[in-house]
């Protein structure tokens, strides 16, 4: 599978192999990320990077694993709870004016999404590229609520691929 | 007799520590986790759990038409962001946090009855029915990954609702000195000077953890 190289800017601290390894000059850049357009999947810088700062991604996702519909719903409905809890944390955390209690509430708001995100991920949404996302994004412009990001959307199903 | 944290695992063992749970003050906390006293169960009733109650298979029959809310929407959405992140596709990232953030401003109108109790209340609903519901269903279905969401998701929650009785019982006075810390990998929250070295949870380094100012919502 065609893959191609990626460099994590946190762990990278320019030790420069890369740029001596890479038989393109596709590491050497002037925004340290790598040119994917020069980058052949070799794999030499990943394997020289003393940092561990490269890894090697398929350019193409596998389709995801099937989801149980029974499952999916179970956790839409955990979601749709954790979604309300981040929604009345939030709004809690707005009214108060105790610097500590504002603090905690924010945490348990964003904590709260973190959770739900990670259900939904389970529920079938943990690729981008995977056909019910486009699904999802076409159903929502085929009746776009008001202000909806519409151009976005129509972005994101042109850029994406489908690969299951 | 042996205790254990329902949060993060650590085991009270009252012949090591020589002095009995019940002895120890209401405001001690697991010296682990934060956890407060009443999350703890004494460890021998946990190997037989889940006989009892909430029996019955899929109460929802959704059948993949459920209707996602604008709140669910915008989880959904930015956890795409988050994953085209995780694929260095930056652009791509971007629009889906807009639609996120546009639906996360939508969902904002429901709920205008928030009260410290609702959310403790829903916290509760979570740990005693709906996370045992889906962990038996993705059982089941043997869904590993539901089922390490389920758990963690679970033990997230459950520290939430725990932090919310300590600040209900110690108000600012919990918070003076110490940070609110966040594992931005699973959510769990950590009152202290300094996060803790491994997340309780899901074990991801301190670096995970960020420092949460309020008011950035
Ligand atoms: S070899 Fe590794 S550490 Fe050095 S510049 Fe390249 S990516 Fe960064
Ligand atoms: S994989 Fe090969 S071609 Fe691509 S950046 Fe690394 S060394 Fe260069």
């Amino acid at each position: 599978m065609k893959k191609t190289a990626v460099r994590n800017l946190r762990l990278c601290t320019k030790d420069c192999l890369c740029l001596y390894v890479c038989p393109t000059g596709a590491t050497d850049t002037e925004n340290s990320i790598i040119d994917t357009d020069k980058c052949t999947g070799c794999g030499d810088c990943a394997a020289a990077c003393p940092s561990g700062a490269i890894s090697m991604v398929v350019t193409h996702y596998p389709p995801q694993q099937q989801k149980n519909d029974d499952v999916k719903s179970i956790l839409t409905s955990l979601a749709e709870n954790r979604c309300r809890s981040e929604r009345i944390a939030r709004q809690l955390a707005r009214k108060t004016d105790r610097p500590g209690e504002k603090k905690l509430l924010t945490a348990i708001a964003i904590s709260s999404r973190l959770v739900a995100e990670d259900i939904m991920r389970e529920a079938g949404f943990m690729l981008p590229q995977s056909r019910c996302t486009h699904e999802l994004l076409e159903k929502i412009l085929a009746d776009p609520p008001q202000g909806f990001p519409a151009e976005a959307a129509r972005k994101l199903l042109e850029m994406i691929e489908i690969n299951d | 007799m042996k205790y254990v944290c329902t949060v993060c695992g650590h085991v009270y063992d009252e012949e090591a520590e020589k002095v009995p749970f019940s002895s120890l003050p209401p405001q001690w906390t697991c010296p682990r986790c934060g956890a407060e006293k009443a999350m703890f169960d004494p460890l021998e009733e946990k190997k037989e759990r889940g006989n009892d109650g909430s029996t019955d298979e899929s109460p929802e029959q959704g059948q993949g038409e459920t209707k996602l809310s604008a709140g669910v929407l915008a989880a959904v959405f930015s956890n795409l962001a988050r994953g085209c992140e995780k694929q260095y596709k930056a652009e791509e990232a971007e629009l889906f946090a807009k639609i996120a953030a546009f639906y996360t401003s939508l969902s904002d109108d429901d709920d205008t009855d928030a009260s410290p109790e609702s959310l403790a209340a829903l916290a509760q609903e979570d740990i005693s029915s709906t996370y045992p519901a889906a962990r038996k269903t993705a059982e089941n279905k043997m869904d590993r990954g539901a089922l390490r969401i389920c758990t963690w998701g679970e033990k997230v929650t459950r520290i939430a609702r725990s932090l919310l009785s300590q600040y209900r019982k110690g108000g600012e006075e919990l918070l003076r000195e110490s940070e609110v810390w966040l594992c931005t990998v699973c959510g769990f929250v950590y009152i202290g000077r300094k996060p803790p070295e491994l997340c309780p949870v899901c074990k991801v380094p301190s670096w995970k953890f960020t420092n949460v100012e309020g008011g950035e919502m």
